[in-house]
């Protein structure tokens, strides 16, 4: 019995199971904490400990869905082209008060972190904390820091940007929702974005266009802000 | 059953139409030259990532059109999310790690995402049409 759980397929098959089974739990309740990917990774941790099958074997099969991060982050650039193309004439106010947004992002938490003494591994893996997974991913894997923790972190990030980001912006006296959409977006990535979509259109399409400028800025330049602390 | 192995069968049909498939390899080819500038030039960013500009400025240049790319862009962003979930059980091995840190290293990420919002949006409140 415990046989299966060594095949690939078996790892496939339980992500899959497991995120569609928190979509449809998401449907159903729109509670934010309900969050898609917050509850697979919290099903398939419980199951594995539940069944006492070790990470490793599960990640026989978990290695070949993260294969596909490869090629799904270049496919980000289709998806950053036609958001580009959307909002070409406000472009440059975007593109600045991202850079230094994102820029703050970095040096903030890396400082922070330093200032608090945490060890090595953890800055280097907390650096890229803003940006949307996939990107914040490969950033740990330049700098050497634990992809897994990062995974973690960021999406904790998203929901904490969701949920409390616009409540937040309002309280500091921002009014503008083209502003509150590109602060989702460069704060809190894609969970940050689905809330910017909520408050409409145009802040939806501002937050996509921060998430991804964020993500480049932030991929280009952490490894020299790490250089610099570190 | 049998109507749901039928709506399956259309579902992986339909996953692998031609279409489809000619727009991922040009997605690996643009994956590829990624990796391999990476790999010459030995910089510290992620050839994916080299990839996801450089099929940004080739749509931009019009050296490849939105339609060759899409069928394939749009299914692996669907599934986007499901790629990194193993990354996410991963944090089961470093639970112990990250515990002793876990109060001041929250601290800090709320503070430092707090700051990014209101950086950003001020910026856009004031400089924005």
């Amino acid at each position: 019995m415990r046989d299966i759980f060594q095949f690939p397929l078996f790892a496939i098959a339980l992500t899959v199971l497991f995120y569609f089974l928190a979509r449809r739990i998401r449907n159903k309740w729109d509670i934010f904490f309900f969050n898609p990917v917050l509850l697979s990774i919290a099903g398939i941790i419980f199951f594995l400990n539940s069944f006492d099958i070790e990470f490793d074997t599960y990640n026989k099969g978990g290695k070949i869905l993260t294969f596909f991060l490869g090629p799904a982050v270049v496919a980000l650039g289709a998806f950053f082209y036609e958001k580009y193309e959307q909002l070409r004439q406000d472009l440059k106010v975007i593109f600045i008060a991202v850079v230094i947004g994102g820029l703050c992002g970095v040096f903030s938490i890396t400082l922070f972190l330093v200032l608090l003494k945490m060890p090595d591994f953890l800055v280097r893996s907390l650096a890229s904390k803003s940006v949307t997974t996939p990107i914040a991913i490969e950033i740990t894997k330049v700098v050497d820091g634990i992809p897994d923790i990062t995974a973690g972190i960021v999406i904790a990030v998203g929901i904490f940007g969701n949920t409390c980001g616009p409540f937040f912006l309002r309280h500091m006296g921002i009014k503008n929702k083209k502003a509150v959409g590109a602060a989702l977006g460069t704060a809190a990535h894609g969970i940050g974005t689905a809330r910017a979509i909520e408050e409409g259109q145009l802040p939806g399409t501002y937050s996509g266009i921060a998430m991804c400028l964020n993500g480049l800025i932030t991929a280009f330049l952490t490894p020299y802000i790490l250089y610099l602390f570190l | 059953m049998k109507k749901v192995k039928g709506k399956l069968i259309l579902y992986i049909k339909d996953l692998l139409l031609f279409k489809r498939l000619k727009a991922f390899f040009y997605v690996l080819i643009f994956l590829l030259v990624g990796e391999t500038v990476q790999y010459l030039t030995d910089i510290p960013i992620a050839g994916n990532i080299i990839g996801m500009v450089l099929l940004f400025l080739a749509l931009q240049q019009k050296l490849i059109q939105l339609e060759d790319i899409k069928p394939a862009s749009d299914k692996l962003l669907e599934f986007l999310v499901l790629f990194f979930i193993p990354y996410g059980v991963g944090l089961m091995v470093y639970f112990d790690l990250v515990e002793a840190f876990w109060l001041p290293m929250s601290g800090a990420v709320i503070v430092s995402t707090l700051l990014t919002l209101y950086v950003t949006a001020l910026i856009v409140e004031k400089f924005g049409k």
